[in-house]
């Protein structure tokens, strides 16, 4: 067998492993870390998305996050939509408003763009919070719904154990990730790359950076919107810390530590730092503490990330002369 | 409960107009400092509104558990965040360059979480109300009622206003600074040393956040989080003035004071927070380089 069937096989078998892990064990904190893990992967593969691929550093997934989550609980509690319909919607007015975002900002820059993506998510915590008429100000929407799918063939999948949660989570993440996947490796990605690299000489080339970068941009909105959409029919409330600031740290450190551009590198390490800062019970506050002396140690030190040092492995690897043996 | 009847009525404007300044000079020392170390290192300081956190934190302590009255704590607290901005250059933001511009971001965020989340494992984000003599105390012209914490707050505000301008404008060292700002290689060309230019902008530039806070510490409640829903107006501002101008962000701070102030008279609460957010949008999209801008930096 050669590598590629190697890795194949590997990942093939990786993702039955992770299917199968209710059948395996009904431990309910292992589910809860699952399908913690399969939500902040997907939001982080979407900031790899911006950041790590477009060279756009957004504070905004967050917004985009929690705009799907009260979206969704809104539409499925109060106008009694379906759950497929009520993640649709917030996906879909995430990204329009991540669209006005990236569209007003990135005419002046990506300083301007960090800094108003900064601001949207602060504001967004704000409205949420003031807005009680709609959002039903701090206490927010208790009291969620199990949700119930039609599956084709007349069944009805109502979705109340942690099990199914999972496996609908889980579910949206390998599609969320063979999307991001199937974009970063093709002439999209290579352009995104492109115009990270070199703007003005992608520019050059032909390749229009608004376009690209509006384009990576309403990606991870979509699908931040639509995880945020699922999630909290898992959390069962929706309230103004859906868009805290913790899960923008987390997302970014996950980024910065699995690397910035490189899609294992960050499924990687989204999935070691949501099981190990679990595992070692750390109060919140520490643990805030401590992601900010790893962000600003990785900042100074190895800013490439674990992607990046896998990287410069390869090409060292490469330059080794070969001798004949 | 809105009064009634003309005379009142005009109290009420004269009353909002005013606390709109106070609001707007304060958002104005945060400002200034944020655009002006953005325009001399081109670093957006995350870290900004953890300054003023600390300052009120500061102040707080000071006069509360030490017995210190209130001028003696503001002065502390501004030596303290002077220094406080000296070392944060040298530690932290003197190794990057303009070009890394996503790294300075991360690397201020990173300090503003362990700052932050620090108080907060420290203090707990239980609200403090610093009691002090001047809280209860009023001035009264005819019928208006100006509080003289606030007052306080507007007298230091606009002293350190005069002080910035006449540093920038009337000293060698500000005439060092502007020229950093303009064109850092040219300036290193005609010898004044990028170094101590940046350390002095931060230092300048915590100093004025520092100060912030204690000048508003008896007049807001004071607690860890305090710092993050001011520094979200402040990015607004700086965007709104023009990115790297002073002056720009001084005048737009003032203008966003009042009219948030204006707006909250009347309308829900949730208007106001937007108000800044919005006029950034708008600012953004018709005049990107901002209201004082001259051209745009591409």
């Amino acid at each position: 067998m050669n590598a590629i069937s190697v890795r194949a096989l590997a990942f093939v078998i990786g993702l039955m492993v992770l299917f199968a892990i209710p059948k395996l064990t009904g431990n309910e904190y292992v589910l809860a870390l699952g399908i913690s893990f399969a939500a902040l992967s997907v939001l982080s593969g979407g900031l790899n998305l911006v950041y790590g691929y477009t060279g756009l550093l957004s504070f905004a997934q967050v917004g985009f996050f929690g705009i799907g989550s009260y979206t969704a609980a809104l539409l499925v509690t109060e106008q009694n939509w379906s759950l497929w319909s009520g993640v649709a919607a917030g996906g879909a007015l995430a990204t329009a408003v991540g669209m006005v975002i990236g569209y007003s900002s990135l005419r002046l820059s990506r300083h301007a763009f960090a800094i108003v993506s900064l601001s949207f998510a602060l504001l967004c915590m704000i409205v949420a919070r003031d807005w009680v008429s709609l959002t039903r100000g701090a206490m927010g929407i208790p009291g969620l719904p199990a949700p119930t799918i039609n599956l084709p063939g007349g069944m009805r999948w109502r979705i109340a154990q942690p099990a199914d949660f999972y496996y609908l989570l889980l579910g949206f993440a390998v599609f969320a990730h063979a999307l991001i996947y199937g974009v970063v490796t093709s002439r999209l990605g290579r352009a995104m790359r492109a115009i990270k690299l070199n703007e003005p000489l992608a520019q050059s080339q032909g390749i229009n950076p608004l376009a690209y970068k509006l384009l990576a941009i309403a990606l991870s909105a979509l699908l931040a919107g639509m995880v945020g959409g699922l999630f909290v029919f898992y959390l069962t409330i929706v309230d103004p810390s859906i868009f805290d600031f913790y899960y923008t740290e987390t997302m970014l450190i996950m980024v910065i530590i699995g690397g910035p551009g490189s899609f294992w590198g960050v499924l990687a390490s989204s999935a070691v730092l949501t099981a190990v800062p679990d595992l070692l019970r750390f109060t919140t506050d520490l643990r805030m503490v401590l992601y900010g002396v790893v962000l600003i140690a990785a900042m100074l030190l190895f800013p490439g990330g674990l992607g990046g040092w896998l990287h410069r492995r390869r090409v060292a690897r490469w330059r080794q002369p070969r001798v004949a043996p | 409960m809105r009064p009634r009847g003309r005379s009142v009525d005009l109290n009420f404007y004269a009353q909002l107009l005013l606390n709109g300044i106070v609001i707007g000079v304060i958002y104005a020392l945060i400002a200034m400092g944020l655009s002006l170390i953005f325009g001399v290192l081109e670093i957006v300081n995350f870290a900004h509104g953890e300054f003023y956190m600390l300052g009120a934190m500061c102040a707080y302590f000071l006069t509360v558990n030490w017995g210190f009255g209130y001028w003696p704590a503001v002065l502390i607290v501004t030596a303290v965040a002077i220094s406080l901005g000296c070392v944060l250059y040298e530690a932290l933001l003197g190794s990057l360059r303009g070009e890394s511009f996503e790294r300075s971001i991360l690397l201020t965020l990173g300090l503003s979480m362990v700052l932050q989340n620090g108080a907060v494992f420290l203090f707990t984000t239980t609200p403090k109300m610093m009691a002090t003599g001047l809280s209860y105390s009023n001035i009264i012209v005819g019928e208006l009622r100006l509080p003289l914490s606030r007052l306080y707050a507007l007298g230091l505000g606009l002293a350190a206003f005069a002080a910035l301008y006449l540093t920038l404008y009337r000293t060698r060292v500000g005439k060092a600074m502007r020229g950093v700002a303009q064109n850092r290689d040219a300036a290193l060309m005609v010898g004044i040393d990028p170094r101590a230019v940046s350390r002095l902008a931060v230092a300048i530039g915590i100093g004025l956040s520092g100060l912030a806070g204690a000048a508003l510490a008896p007049v807001y409640a004071v607690h860890p989080l305090m710092g993050f829903s001011f520094v979200f107006k402040a990015f607004a501002i700086i965007i709104i003035g023009g990115l790297g101008n002073v002056s720009g962000a001084a005048i737009a701070a003032v203008m966003l004071g009042i009219l948030e102030s204006l707006v909250g008279g009347f309308l829900p609460l949730v208007m106001v927070d937007a108000l800044a957010f919005i006029s950034m949008i708008a600012v953004l999209l018709l005049r990107p380089q901002g209201l004082f801008g001259r051209g745009v930096r591409v």
